[in-house]
Parts: C-alpha cells; sequence; structure tokens
C-alpha cells in the first residue's frame, strides 16, 4: 500500500528524528565531560602562565635565628634547634653536614642551618591540592590508563563540536551566520601562524 | 597589590632593556631574542625527586671507561666551580648573574674517563624525565652539576640536591632532580624533545620547538 505522505515530508520526518537523537547524545556526552573539562580547562589556564607563578605548589622561604647555645651542639641536636625554632613538624628524614652548615630534610620542609651565624633558612612549599591534581592529569604525568582516558575526552570533544554546529542551526544554519562563525574560529589559529611566522 | 605588580613589572622591564643594551665576551648579545628579565628562577614543575642530599646516587654510565654511581660526598670530593651563569627558559624568561656551585661535566668527565666514541650527555632526572646534550655544548666549566644556587642549597622546586646547568641551551636542557649522566654515542631525544620542542634548544637561534 503507497504512503500517504509526500517524499520530502518523510525526509523531514527522518532529519528530525536524527537531529532528536542528536540534541541527546550532545546533553549527555556534555554533561559527562563538565568534569574533565574544568580539570582541563583550569589546568590549562594554570599551566599556561607556569613563567609567572608555580600552579602545583605555594612555596615559602623565612628565616629564623636560633638562640645561644648551638655553636656547642652536635648536628642531631643542632637538627633538633632548628626544627624547634622553625616551628617545623616531624623528625628530619636526613641532616647532611658541612662545614660550615648543616642541611636538614624533613617531609615539609628544608632548613640550612649556618653553623657560624645560627641562622636558619627555612624552605617549604604545600601542594595547590586541586591544582596540583588537575596539572598532573593534564599533563599525563601519571600515564597508563589515563592516556586512554585523554584520548576518549578528546574524541568525544570533537564529537561535541561537530555536533554542536547542528544542533541549534538558527534560520539558515551553516549556510548563514553559522558558516562566518565557523570560518572565524578557524581562522584564528591559521592566522595566528600564518602571521607570527609558525613553528 | 596592583601597584605592587605594576612596580614588578617595571623593575623588570628596566632589566630588560638594561640587558638588551649588552653583549657577551662571545660577541652575542647578553639576553636572546623574545626574552624577558625575571630576577629568580620560576620552579616550571616536574616531577620531584629525592631531594635528601645522603640519598643522592648518581649514576654515570654508557661510553665510560668506569662505570661509577656518585654520593654527594662524592661530588664534593671533586673540584668544585663557582659560577655566575645567565639562564634563559623556553617560556620566555631569563634570569641573569645567577651565582651557582657545582662540578663541571668537564671535571666529571675527567674523573670517569668518557670514551672517545660519546658525542652527547643523557641527563636524567627523576621520575623518568630525561634531556640530551651534544658534548660539543657542554665545553667550558660553567655548564655544571650544580648542588647550590645563590649562596643556598637548591631548594627543592629548583632541582634539590642536584640539578644540571647547561646555561647557553633553553633551561629544560638542565635537568633538575638529576639521577644519571648516560654518555652515548648516538643522540636520543628526551623528554620534551620527543614532545615538540627543539632538540638542539639554543636561545640565541630561538631554537625553541622542532620544525615540522
Amino acid at each position: 500500500m503507497p504512503s500517504s505522505r509526500p517524499p520530502e515530508q518523510g525526509a523531514r520526518s527522518v532529519f528530525l528524528r536524527w537531529r532528536r537523537w542528536l540534541r541527546a547524545a550532545h546533553r549527555d556526552v556534555g554533561y559527562m565531560l563538565v568534569g574533565l573539562t574544568f580539570v582541563y580547562a583550569l589546568s590549562g589556564l594554570a599551566v599556561n602562565h607556569i613563567a609567572d607563578w608555580d600552579p602545583n605548589f605555594d612555596a615559602y622561604e623565612r628565616t629564623v635565628q636560633l638562640s645561644a647555645g648551638y655553636p656547642a651542639m652536635d648536628d642531631s641536636a643542632l637538627a633538633a634547634a632548628a626544627l624547634s625554632a622553625a616551628g617545623v613538624d616531624g623528625p628530619p628524614t636526613d641532616t647532611f653536614g658541612l662545614d660550615d652548615e648543616l642541611q636538614v630534610t624533613t617531609s615539609s620542609a628544608e632548613l640550612t642551618v649556618s653553623r657560624a651565624s645560627g641562622e636558619v633558612l627555612v624552605r617549604g612549599r604545600s601542594p595547590r591540592l586541586l591544582l596540583r591534581v588537575s596539572n598532573w592529569l593534564h599533563l599525563n604525568r601519571g600515564k597508563r590508563a589515563w592516556t586512554f582516558i585523554a584520548d576518549a575526552y578528546a574524541i568525544l570533544l570533537l564529537g561535541l563540536a561537530v555536533s554542536g554546529m547542528f544542533m541549534l542551526p538558527g534560520r539558515r544554519g551553516l549556510r548563514g551566520r553559522g558558516a562566518v562563525l565557523v570560518a572565524l574560529g578557524v581562522s584564528i589559529p591559521v592566522l595566528y601562524v600564518t602571521l607570527s611566522g609558525g613553528p | 597589590m596592583v601597584v605592587a605588580l605594576g612596580a614588578h613589572r617595571w623593575i623588570d622591564d628596566e632589566a630588560t632593556a638594561n640587558a638588551k643594551r649588552q653583549k657577551r665576551a662571545d660577541g652575542r648579545m647578553r639576553l636572546p631574542p623574545g626574552q624577558r628579565v625575571l630576577s629568580k628562577f620560576r620552579p616550571m614543575g616536574g616531577t620531584p625527586g629525592d631531594p635528601r642530599p645522603n640519598h643522592l646516587r648518581l649514576r654515570i654510565y654508557g661510553e665510560v671507561d668506569e662505570p661509577t654511581t656518585m654520593t654527594m660526598r662524592d661530588l664534593l670530593a671533586l673540584e668544585q666551580h663557582d659560577a655566575q651563569v645567565d639562564v634563559h627558559c623556553v617560556t620566555g624568561w631569563s634570569v641573569l648573574g645567577a651565582e651557582v656551585r657545582g662540578v663541571s661535566i668537564e671535571t666529571i668527565r675527567r674523573a670517569v674517563g668518557v670514551s672517545e666514541r660519546a658525542n652527547y650527555v643523557i641527563f636524567e632526572g627523576a621520575a623518568g624525565y630525561t634531556a640530551n646534550v651534544p658534548l660539543d655544548d657542554l665545553r667550558g666549566p660553567n655548564n655544571l652539576l650544580a648542588y647550590r644556587l645563590d649562596g643556598a642549597p637548591l631548594s627543592v622546586e629548583n632541582g634539590a640536591p642536584l640539578r644540571a646547568m647547561v646555561p647557553d641551551l633553553y633551561f629544560w636542557k638542565s635537568a633538575k632532580w638529576v639521577t644519571g649522566l648516560r654518555f652515548v654515542a648516538r643522540d636520543r631525544p628526551g623528554y620534551w624533545e620527543t614532545r615538540g620542542y627543539h632538540n638542539h634548544a639554543d636561545p640565541w637561534e630561538e631554537e625553541r620547538h622542532a620544525l615540522f
């Protein structure tokens, strides 16, 4: 029995059904990638400016003065006195003595004690919790399975970009303003490479 | 805060302008193109190694007469060298006149007897980091394994207890947290060199990225 619908109406119906699936996929993949996008975007901002700040650690450096009596101390007592004066917790994980100074390492700080002056240089750092983890993931320092996750994320992002072009096309879609905006976006890296002389 | 940041930038800019007027003994400009002067090293990340001097085990192997493993005490027993060096990071900052102390690569070469077959050294750092440098670029006493910077032991973020110091190449070649020197006959691109950065890294030629 022949269909009562004209051919162009059938094609439109297929197109609308396909777009409904596209929207659903775009929405669900978009939801799923929010977390990873935050990881990569925030870390990207942080690492992009690595010449201006340390995106992984908040470092500090200060000096404290030992009270009288330090010249007579052996290395172990001198390390203990320096840790106490600096307010650094934990036993030393290493003490390294030179003629004129003692280097004391703990899990959170490094102290350099001048045997002559009793001055203690205290240096340490605390991790920027979320950023450090994000940077670690972004730079793929962990390797192994994260490579697959990062690849999958990149491929899904490509899918989001392509599907995004057909989601809400507007009156003329890619034949109108959409084409201009896509061309503008593509031209940014092309122009930058061209005008800067490239790699 | 904004004023402070502005003043910091102004000071940096004045230092950069001064450096651009200076020349090195070899006739090159003191400041390579595209660089600005900062007063201190930026940490620039990386996976830190063990900073404890007593735990340093520096493996020296490959094309050498006597493969060896040196402790910090072994290194301190060699000839020490103090130097003022200019370093240049590929991200665009330079620090001029940093005071470093260490053992020159030439001293290490003499100590272990590097074979004539060796043409490159691979600096090995913590967590698998590597940087390849031609031996021809390591002549001169200012190419060091450094353990002090500006009068104090290296900080953890600057590679304690030991880092390479190759001032005339971009700073990623100066591997931090050095654990090994591998002398090789054939070149082996390192961590960044296999990730799009230039294999040689001459700042005056702006060898930042690989050509492709």
